[in-house]
């Protein structure tokens, strides 16, 4: 209760200031939603050939329809893909060297999928909680209980999960599940992961990936810009990206460090936690409708408007 | 009369129902409602327009949110009559929460529609998710939606009441009912003020957060309306639009029943609009103020004008307008006034959802399809049609008949006639009882959901505290599914390491090559350098060697000769385990190789462009067969065929248009025929077993197909196809050659069928091996052996375990390769596609007189220096010596020199080839040519001469034959020999069977005639160090190195210059290749005199 109604005040005010003031004030207000036990993968979008190796292993993994174009097809890089009910990730190309000093290399390639946020807006969202975060940081769907609202697809700043739009009686919100499914105990375990050749993916806890990644940042400070991405942005995410061009030319958003639920949460808590407002509203109205009830007694229905003094504008015309 | 409406008790309206209004709506119903059975069937992607991008369309924008706000009539009126005591409104009350339940009614049948597991829709009644917004609005929405139905409850028992007393339709069903009816309807009226105060308090809660719903959003919906108070603004405009809805609908009631507008009501109630606009007006403009700075109203113009729009035509218009007693007055100002209102709030709420939500990534924006616009119009249809149900069936709309008034009582019991005075207060405590335990319920809700946010900040708190304790559990336990080998990370299992898990054959890295091709510059991919065996992270190069200013670049091999000492380290040495203590950004061996192979295969390297597609490197594994294929217990040969073709139907087809299944296609490299595609085997003649057109029968066991190739046969029915002879991995298929292309009867197809693969050297030499009748009988450098190579006999399949396809690259079951001997070629082999045309590297000494070789000599002359090594091969066959019954007289390779059915054989072994120029294409006589008997015949050879630049010396096999011919027509005899020669030893009949079976004519007479077929050498590739030296071809003399380098008495290269083979005399005959002279001696053919140094390259 106490930490809802400080985030509710913090986050009304730096809304009613502006976005702006959002950005300087990342420093204090940046909570950490990270678990020693979150696991995450580092892209490195500099090491990325394009392979679409994660994706073949992500749809063989999670037994996806076959595609109609094989995955050494490198004529889907023509036009920008997005994740979708058959495709849980896609690699998308885009003109330009990953980094400054990658001369001569012509495409950056950036893979993308559920980011698996710290604070996930979606998890938030769901109506019944058929989306929920696993200890290790997965975040994964149940389908028996969704009732199919895409509530999560609105919430989603990543606008990752998709929808069987297509089928009729069980249509299910489709996304990467970090090829997890902790109600088997099993843990996350991407296939893509294992999958990359060149290890641009790199698996492991999320504490030691954000090392790794300052550590390469450290050593090539002329190849990456200095931020991880996923770091910090909507409360930090367990998938990290390394990056060598500003993330806007990439195909990547730009996001506050602010988790978007933690506003709709503080709100919803704020106002309804204990019924304590809704409970006091009720006996506001209760002693009004007693007072009435009290000054203006049960009448006839005939003397209704009769007792009732036309105001001034009212009356027979 | 005026008092007569004012005072009119709510009666039923007696009009007929089904007017061309209603009918209308009937119609518009069944076109949106078969839109909506088609959802059903076919899914929400079917009817709508909604995607990825776009989750949300009019049915929850207009049907659940504009629905919803819409409906507040039925709360803001039950507030003012019930709670603020304005009892004169009550005749509105009635109508207002009617429009109300049936609003919100009609909001659960448009869900239904819109969701997608409709079936699962009362899951959130036991799955609590406080922290949505969107449970809470559903929560409230059926609770709500169960108060609006004790509230309008009374209409509808009196309703049933009134029928019971008036004795209509049903009445005598009902009379059995009427104490119920009674009893419910007392206690109704007994608990309606507890109800109305909840109705009000739900409404405040689901209405404001409609408007949280979208604050989860920030980056989606746009900042005219992304805002905090978005719940506020939707609360107060739910307020505001509340009786704006009751004046609408009461005057449109009105005019379509035909009854006069209850503008005595409708005026005050107008008054109190524009306080409500005003609330509304001053936090939308004060929002909009206070935010201003962040505002974008230029990037789409399209939600500026939108919300321009809502804010001056929905809110501030009707706030002038209604502040005017004439307008308030005026029936049809007030309707214009009050329909702005809810226009307003319309368009505000389509606005947040649809208009003002742009997600980034969406390409098109949403626009309702027909049929969302369709059910749309359907819902608001059944709306209007239920309500006109309502009002016609039950006492909403205050009478207008005096009449009606006769009996009121009958209609308005008294209250507590069924509850007595002390009941009162139990029934309302019951009823108070219930709210509060939904209360609590909820707030329980909140409660809960707060504690699992809470629950992440504990877990941290316990592994830290794990963390702190000495005997911290070993990271890796808690995931027991991953290989726990790394300290720090779990790490991806390398292909290379565990190939047999993965999809891809490993890569057989081909060192040298490389070498080459870096220009011997290691460090392009040792580029660091441990000093000592535990050091994982070493030096460097570039370091090291910049310490001693040497730069790097040029062959490591000048300065460090054997490399014996500082040898370059494996890549393992320090990429074996990736990412550990010592340097975290290190990648594992998976990665190392990949990413410097990758690097260097993306440029364009001269001379010898690197494949850059992963299958150029690695052969994808052949998935186990062993479960997919499903034959009968004993199958038949095409069975086997059929189940292939169930899943490769294409390689089916691919292998119809082969030239392995056709034996005959684009001849394009037969001089003189490159244009033909119809010269099949059948035309070719040899003088091995001559010609294979009379002799199908045999020659069709080397065929990859079943049946006899003879005229019956269907070259155009893949079921005929034998997938085995070259897909079988076991080793046990055999080709019958008496049975024309089926194997053995006794095989085990299915266990063969069951470990198909990847073709082998020995799926090839099944057949290529043996052609010629015995093992490497007739290609001389297709050795038996090569199935399992030692290094000494091939160096590609010795060492590197090379397939044939490696070379003889294969695209949809086309082969490249082309034989002298076989017409149809799909493409070439050439050794300087990998080894690109300098291959000798630049480390050694004589790469450059080696590397000039390469235009006038190919690569094989000098590589294979001699063939038939290991296995004897045929050099020569006397067929007029046939048909004797002598002694075989086996030689000493223990190979027969006499056949009664070939006549005398002459076999040789370990052989020199002969050398002729060749540009690539042939010569070859056709059946049926013409031929001059007075000198040898070539049957086929190589095109090609020393002024041809195309033209190089490649190595061949000769083969000699006497063999048979027309001595009147002069052609070649194409004899009958199975079942002809082979039985009768008659060569005229043999011969008169065949030409008659081939369509020739044949005059009777006989001779033989002598013959010369020549075969290239390409295979049986040895070692560098076993090549050629140069005193091999070329005169002791020419080679001595001082003859140009003068004063290089240093220079002496000993194993080069001289012979490898110094038993091989006169190797090369120069002045047959057309040489004047020794070419080291007078200059090559490019260029003439030596001494000024060699042309650049």
């Amino acid at each position: 209760m106490k930490l809802s109604r400080r985030a509710l005040l913090g986050s009304g005010l730096s809304l009613a200031a502006g976005r702006k003031a959002a950005g300087r004030s990342r420093e204090q207000e940046q909570q950490s939603f990270t678990s020693p036990d979150h696991v995450g993968v580092l892209v490195d979008t500099t090491l990325c050939i394009g392979c679409r190796k994660c994706e073949e292993a992500c749809n063989r993994r999670n037994r996806l329809p076959r595609t109609a174009e094989p995955f050494s097809d490198k004529n889907v890089f023509n036009y920008f893909r997005r994740p979708s009910a058959n495709a849980f990730t896609v690699v998308n190309r885009f003109e330009g060297s990953p980094s400054a000093d990658q001369e001569g290399i012509a495409h950056t390639y950036v893979k993308v999928q559920c980011m698996h946020c710290l604070y996930p807006s979606c998890v938030s969202a769901c109506i019944v909680g058929a989306l929920t975060k696993a200890d290790d940081g997965a975040v994964v769907y149940n389908p028996s209980i969704c009732i199919g609202c895409r509530y999560c697809q609105i919430s989603c700043p990543f606008e990752i999960p998709a929808y069987e739009f297509h089928v009729a009686l069980t249509p299910r919100v489709r996304k990467c599940e970090f090829c997890s499914d902790p109600a088997r105990g099993k843990g996350a375990d991407p296939a893509c992961a294992a999958a990359c050749p060149t290890e641009a993916l790199v698996f492991g806890r999320r504490a030691d990936l954000v090392a790794m990644a300052k550590e390469r940042i450290k050593r090539r400070p002329e190849r990456y810009v200095d931020r991880i991405y996923g770091e910090t942005e909507v409360g930090g995410t367990s998938w990290l990206y390394l990056i060598g061009r500003p993330v806007e030319e990439i195909g990547l958003l730009e996001l506050p460090d602010i988790p978007p639920p933690q506003r709709t949460e503080a709100i919803q808590h704020g106002i309804f936690n204990y019924g304590i407002i809704p409970i006091a509203f009720y006996g506001l109205l209760s002693g009004l409708l007693w007072y009435q009830k009290r000054k203006y007694p049960e009448e006839p229905p005939d003397a209704d408007g009769s007792k009732d003094d036309p105001s001034a504008d009212g009356g027979a015309p | 009369m005026t008092a007569a409406a004012r005072n009119g008790r709510p009666q039923r309206v007696a009009r007929p129902l089904f007017t061309p209004g209603i009918l209308t709506l009937m119609i518009f119903m069944g076109i949106g409602f078969s839109f909506g059975i088609t959802r059903f069937l076919l899914g929400l992607g079917s009817v709508t327009n909604l995607n990825d991008r776009n989750p949300w369309g009019i049915w929850i924008a207009f049907d659940v949110a504009c629905g919803v706000a819409l409906a507040a009539g039925g709360f803001t009126t039950a507030a003012l009559v019930e709670i603020f005591g304005r009892r004169r409104y009550k005749p509105l009350l009635r109508p207002a929460l009617l429009t109300a339940f049936l609003g919100y009614l009609w909001v659960a049948v448009a869900l239904i529609f819109d969701l997608g597991r409709y079936w699962n829709v009362w899951r959130p009644i036991f799955n609590w998710q406080g922290n949505s917004v969107l449970f809470e609005v559903g929560m409230c929405v059926v609770f709500y939606l169960l108060v609006l139905a004790v509230e309008i409850s009374p209409s509808i028992l009196e309703g049933l009441k009134s029928r019971i007393d008036r004795g209509e339709r049903g009445a005598a069903l009902l009379r059995r009912v009427e104490r119920p009816i009674l009893a419910v309807h007392a206690w109704a009226r007994t608990v309606m003020p507890l109800f109305v105060a909840a109705g009000v308090v739900l409404s405040f809660m689901h209405q404001s957060s409609l408007g949280t719903l979208m604050l989860i959003a920030p980056t989606k919906l746009s900042p005219l309306w992304h805002t905090p108070v978005l719940p506020v603004l939707f609360l107060l405009s739910a307020i505001m639009v509340g009786f704006p809805m009751v004046i609408v609908e009461s005057i449109y009631a009105g005019i379509s029943l035909g009854r006069r507008p209850e503008m005595e009501l409708l005026t005050p109630l107008a008054r109190i609009i524009p306080a409500l606009l005003g609330c509304y007006g001053i936090v939308k403009i004060g929002d909009l103020a206070v935010r201003y700075g962040d505002l974008d109203f230029y990037s789409h113009p399209a939600a500026t004008v939108s919300l321009a729009v809502e804010i001056l035509l929905g809110v501030a218009l009707p706030f002038l307008l209604l502040l005017h007693k004439a307008v308030r007055r005026s029936v049809g100002w007030l309707f214009f006034s009050v329909s702005l209102i809810v226009f307003g709030v319309i368009l505000n709420r389509i606005n947040v959802y649809l208009v003002g939500y742009n997600p980034p990534y969406s390409t098109r924006a949403y626009f309702p399809s027909v049929g969302e616009i369709a059910l749309t119009i359907a819902i608001v249809s059944g709306l209007l049609f239920c309500y006109r149900l309502f009002v016609t069936f039950f006492p909403i709309l205050p009478g207008t008949e005096p009449a009606a008034e006769a009996r009121p009582a009958l209609e308005h019991p008294e209250p507590g006639r069924a509850v007595g005075p002390s009941w009162v207060w139990i029934v309302r405590g019951s009823a108070a009882a219930i709210l509060a335990v939904f209360i609590a319920v909820y707030s329980l809700v909140h409660t809960q959901a707060i504690r699992a946010t809470a629950r992440m900040v504990s877990q941290v708190e316990r592994v830290r505290a794990q963390a702190r304790a000495p005997a911290a559990s070993a990271p890796s336990a808690a995931y027991p599914l991953r290989p726990s080998a790394y300290r720090n990370f779990y790490w991806l299992d390398s292909p290379l390491l565990r190939a047999a898990s993965d999809d891809y054959e490993p890569v057989a890295f081909a060192h040298r090559i490389h070498d080459n091709l870096t220009g011997g510059d290691c460090a392009v991919c040792h580029h660091r350098h441990a000093a000592s065996d535990g050091d994982r992270v070493g030096e460097d190069i570039g370091n090291l060697h910049a310490l001693m200013d040497i730069k790097l670049g040029g062959p490591c091999a000048t300065c460090h000769g054997d490399m014996a000492q500082n040898p370059p380290q494996a890549c393992a040495h320090c990429h074996g385990l990736p990412n550990e203590d010592d340097a975290p950004s290190r990648i594992g061996l998976k990665g190392a190789y990949h990413r410097q192979c990758i690097g260097c295969h993306q440029r364009r390297i001269v001379p010898a462009p690197a494949p850059t597609e992963c299958n150029s490197c690695h052969h994808p594994w052949t998935p186990d067969h062993s479960l997919l294929v499903t034959l009968p217990a004993k199958p038949a040969p095409q069975d086997v065929t059929r189940n292939c073709l169930g899943c490769h139907p294409k390689a089916g087809h691919d292998v119809l248009k082969s030239a392995h299944w056709n034996w005959k296609g684009h001849s394009r490299t037969l001089a003189g025929n490159e244009h033909r595609t119809d010269i099949g085997l059948s035309m070719v003649l040899s003088n091995y077993c001559i010609a294979m057109g009379p002799n199908l029968q045999q020659c069709s066991s080397c065929h990859i197909g079943y049946g006899e190739l003879g005229a019956a046969f269907d070259f155009d029915d893949p079921q005929r196809i034998d997938c085995l002879v070259c897909h079988d991995t076991t080793g046990t298929y055999k080709k019958d050659p008496d049975q024309a292309g089926l194997p053995y009867a006794e095989l085990d197809l299915n266990a063969i069928a069951r470990k198909v693969g990847r073709p082998s050297r020995s799926n090839c030499g099944s057949c290529h091996f043996a052609s010629g009748g015995a093992a490497n009988a007739k290609h001389g450098d297709l050795e038996p052996e090569l199935a399992h190579a030692a290094e000494s006999l091939d160096v590609h399949m010795g060492t590197l375990h090379m397939r044939c396809q490696d070379c003889h690259t294969t695209a949809e079951h086309r082969i490249a390769g082309a034989s002298l001997s076989a017409p149809a070629v799909e493409g070439r082999v050439a050794c300087e596609k990998c080894h690109g045309s300098a291959p000798h590297g630049v480390s050694g000494m004589l790469s450059r007189h080696l590397d000039d070789h390469v235009r006038a000599i190919a690569c094989e002359t000098c590589h294979i220096p001699s063939y038939a090594r290991l296995s004897p091969t045929l050099l020569r066959r006397d067929y007029s010596a046939a048909g004797q019954d002598r002694a075989a007289g086996a030689n000493r390779f223990g190979r027969p020199e006499y056949d009664k059915r070939f006549g005398t054989l002459t076999w040789g072994k370990d052989l020199v080839p002969v050398y002729l120029w060749y540009d690539g294409t042939r010569r070859a006589v056709l059946a049926g040519d013409a031929v001059d008997p007075s000198s040898p015949v070539v049957l086929n050879g190589p095109v090609g001469e020393k002024r041809n630049p195309a033209a190089r010396i490649f190595p061949f096999k000769a083969h000699t034959a006497v063999q048979p011919y027309d001595s009147e027509r002069k052609v070649l005899a194409l004899p009958r020999l199975v079942e002809g020669y082979w039985t009768h030893f008659d060569w005229g009949k043999a011969i008169a069977e065949g030409m008659k079976l081939m369509g020739l004519e044949y005059s009777g007479k006989y001779g033989f005639i002598e013959t010369t077929m020549y075969s290239g050498i390409h295979h049986t590739v040895t070692a560098a160090d076993k090549a050629l030296g140069c005193a091999d071809c070329h005169a002791p003399q020419a080679v001595s190195c001082t003859r140009c380098h003068k004063n290089a008495r240093q220079m002496d290269l000993p194993r080069h210059r001289l012979a490898a083979y110094p038993g091989v005399k006169r190797r090369l005959d120069f002045k047959a290749l057309g040489y004047a002279d020794d070419p080291a001696l007078i200059g090559g053919r490019f260029y003439v005199s030596l001494g000024r140094g060699t042309p650049p390259r």
